[in-house]
């Protein structure tokens, strides 16, 4: 015998074989492109799949991360504005108690309506005081009540601390307490507003030491915002951080699991032709017998 | 020296070998594509001592006659066709059973438990950012309990899944049981008639056709190896334990725990389908099923280990957020969103600390995200591996069987061209007919007839 005999059996059987692997190739192939994912089930590449569900995992945390910052952001912003205005509110009574001072003892109708306007701005003073965000009292602590403040100036938040997890072990604390704010219970701005109306009504001329007062009150909230303004600093670092941060993550995350669109349809045209090419000659070599040949 | 009509009979023995031979060039034509067939050929043999017949006598040369006809096989290549057949439908059967397996465990995408877990997740974070007011809303919370009861369902729905690929399996293994023993008894009665056949001198062709076709099949389902004895019978035995024997078929089982035995006799399946579904039934499924319970249950661990650290919404220690401690029994254990443990501290307050810290369990190396994703990896190698080790075997099955094909199969060149000679053969015979005829006409009505006219 002169090499292998080639029957009907052996020549179907390789161009089977030729046939369904590049057929299953190109359908691979297609699979690929139409959806874009360079793996599509977990086989395609172990090692990857295990990288791109790590890398998802971690796209989603910095989603959060990044949830969690524009949360933190909204409440620090909703505090700063309840800072400016305590300052303004606090200004407008030092201005008022050095009217107090200036008018002295002369004019009683004037004192009176001086405390009746310090009264004033001691109630907006506990409105801004009580200023909430998403329902919760920014001043309160962890409370879980509507306000940090009742209506006759006690603290009634407590001492928790609000953190906002913005990265990867970077966990900040968002919140300043009623007492960090405004003074500890007994010596806050409440009370010596209180003395303070009642001072220019009983004995204006006695006024000396709550300038002093005023002051180091006024200068307890600006320090309580400079701490909020440094954290809130902080958080939009993060903030531009975790932009960056998921913009890379993508990237990677696509380099692992997408598709290049491009070389795929070039491969998807190269095995469309080797898939043809593999029809074309078993059907030519299929139809060439002996039989052609014989009368 | 011949006599006057030995010769007559020489040329009809050429004309009958002609058309025998034209009669098995027709059969081999006709079964080309049957599966199994083994190209026939006919074995001619030169009559030098012919039998006494009509016309003749001692010392003639005696024509054609056919001996008989053979197969074109070759039993060495048909014993590797059926042990690399077995061997390809193990790595078929392995592949396909891993690939079912894998197709539970669509990853990476959005609709995978990974993305369920990252959600549930960051459903913690969300807590701790609004971990809501006894008097206010609770969205957080509500939202959260839903991830976690998404998370639970669809680990149910994995397990059972996992399940189902085992129930599937052993359907499938049941019915190669039932075949292997039909193929057996066959056999068994395959052999009593081959004997007889062959014994009355007939054509025993078809039979051992249809003998070598449930060899084939017997190698493809369990790896069986059969001992070819020169009656044309044959033994089949597995691992030395004998499920064909003469005319007697033994019977195989299995039990429930998947012990494998032919008439009680414990054996191994080394190659088969049958050894593929054995083990995907003990070895694969059980120990993904072991991992993703252990997921499961480092999930329910730490979440409520983490609970009962924290206080809920009423200032109580936490209790249990999941109960059960496998993936077919986790579900969720609490129903009031109050109950989650989002504070670390008591009092009824509203701080999110516990919660956070909760949120961070995603990214640790010792979490349940990270034993899944090592269960993803594991079963996508598994399956690569085994469509790699499915693929090569292809390669080879197919050369083998082209090789096997290429000296029993049949070629229709070969044939039509076999077709063209035995044609002449008859026609050269019919021409030496005609010449003996014609020698005759002129002995007996021309000779001596000289001026007769």
């Amino acid at each position: 015998m002169i090499g292998m005999r080639v029957t009907v059996g052996s020549a179907s059987y390789r161009s089977m074989l030729h046939l369904q692997s590049a057929s299953s190739r190109l359908a691979e192939l297609q699979d690929k492109l139409s959806s874009g994912q360079q793996i599509m089930k977990p086989s395609d590449d172990p090692s990857g799949t295990v990288r791109a569900l790590a890398l998802r995992g971690d796209l989603k945390r910095s989603t959060q991360y990044a949830a969690n910052a524009d949360d933190a952001i909204g409440w620090m912003s909703t505090a700063d504005t309840a800072y400016k205005q305590a300052v303004n509110l606090l200004q407008n009574a030092r201005t008022l108690v050095v009217q107090g001072l200036n008018t002295g003892a002369n004019d009683a109708a004037a004192s009176t309506a001086l405390a009746n306007q310090v009264d004033a701005l001691r109630g907006s003073l506990l409105g801004v005081a009580n200023t909430t965000y998403n329902g919760r009292p920014v001043f309160g602590g962890t409370t879980a009540g509507t306000v940090a403040y009742d209506p006759n100036g006690n603290y009634v938040g407590d001492d928790g601390s609000i953190t906002r997890a913005v990265g990867a072990n970077n966990t900040v604390t968002i919140n300043q307490t009623g007492p960090q704010a405004f003074g500890a219970p007994g010596s806050d701005v409440f009370s010596l507003l209180d003395i303070i109306a009642n001072t220019l009504r009983v004995n204006p001329s006695g006024l000396g030491s709550a300038l002093g007062q005023l002051d180091t009150a006024i200068s307890t909230v600006t320090g309580a915002q400079a701490t909020e303004g440094a954290t809130y600093q902080r958080v939009q670092a993060a903030s531009t951080a975790l932009t960056t941060d998921n913009t890379n993550l993508k990237t990677e995350l696509s380099q692992v699991q997408d598709a290049d669109a491009a070389e795929l349809a070039i491969e998807v045209a190269t095995a469309n032709t080797t898939y043809q090419a593999s029809l074309q000659v078993t059907a030519n070599i299929s139809q060439l017998s002996l039989m052609d040949f014989l009368k | 020296m011949s006599s006057t009509f030995g010769q007559v009979n020489q040329a009809m023995s050429g004309l009958n070998a002609a058309r025998y031979q034209l009669e098995i060039t027709a059969q081999n034509i006709a079964n080309a594509a049957t599966p199994g067939y083994v190209r026939e050929s006919v074995q001619l043999q030169s009559v030098d001592d012919p039998v006494l017949g009509l016309w003749s006598g001692r010392g003639e040369i005696g024509g054609v006659r056919a001996a008989g006809v053979s197969r074109q096989n070759d039993p060495v290549i048909d014993a590797r066709a059926r042990m690399e057949h077995g061997l390809d439908a193990l790595a078929s059967g392995n592949a396909n059973n891993l690939s079912a397996i894998e197709q539970l465990f669509p990853e990476p995408s959005d609709n995978g438990l990974a993305e369920q877990l990252n959600d549930f997740w960051n459903a913690w974070a969300s807590v701790a950012n609004d971990p809501g007011s006894s008097s206010g809303s609770t969205a957080a919370r509500t939202v959260l309990l839903q991830k976690a009861s998404a998370v639970t369902t669809h680990f149910n729905s994995l397990s059972a899944s996992l399940q189902s690929v085992a129930d599937t399996t052993d359907q499938s293994l049941a019915s190669t049981v039932q075949n292997v023993n039909s193929d057996a008894s066959q056999l068994a009665a395959l052999n009593a008639r081959i004997v007889a056949t062959t014994a009355t001198g007939a054509d025993a062709n078809g039979l051992l056709d249809q003998r070598d076709r449930l060899l084939d099949d017997l190698a493809s389902r369990i790896g069986a190896v059969p001992t070819l004895k020169n009656d044309g019978t044959v033994d089949v035995d597995l691992g030395g334990v004998a499920l064909v024997s003469g005319t007697t078929a033994a019977t195989m089982s299995v039990d429930s725990s998947y012990n494998v035995s032919i008439d009680g006799a414990a054996v191994t399946l080394a190659s088969g389908s049958a050894a593929a579904d054995l083990q995907t039934l003990t070895t694969d499924i059980p120990a993904y099923q072991a991992q993703l319970d252990s997921v499961a249950f480092t999930l329910a661990t730490q979440v409520n280990d983490a609970q009962a650290a924290g206080y809920d919404l009423d200032g109580n220690a936490g209790g249990p957020m999941f109960a059960g401690t496998t993936a077919a029994t986790i579900g969720v254990a609490i129903t009031d969103p109050a109950q989650i443990a989002a504070s670390g501290t008591p009092g009824g307050n509203l701080d999110g600390s516990n919660a956070a810290s909760i949120s961070q369990f995603g990214s640790a190396s010792s979490g349940a995200d990270a034993a899944y994703s090592v269960l993803v990896g594991n079963i996508g190698a598994a399956s690569a591996l085994a469509q790699q080790k499915q693929s090569t075997q292809d390669a080879i099955t197919t050369s083998v069987d082209a090789l096997r094909s290429s000296v029993s199969g049949v070629s229709y060149d070969e044939e039509v061209s076999n077709m063209v000679t035995y044609q002449q053969a008859f026609q050269a015979s019919s021409r030496v007919l005609t010449t003996i005829d014609s020698m005759l006409d002129t002995l007996i009505n021309h000779t001596g007839m000289v001026g007769m006219t």
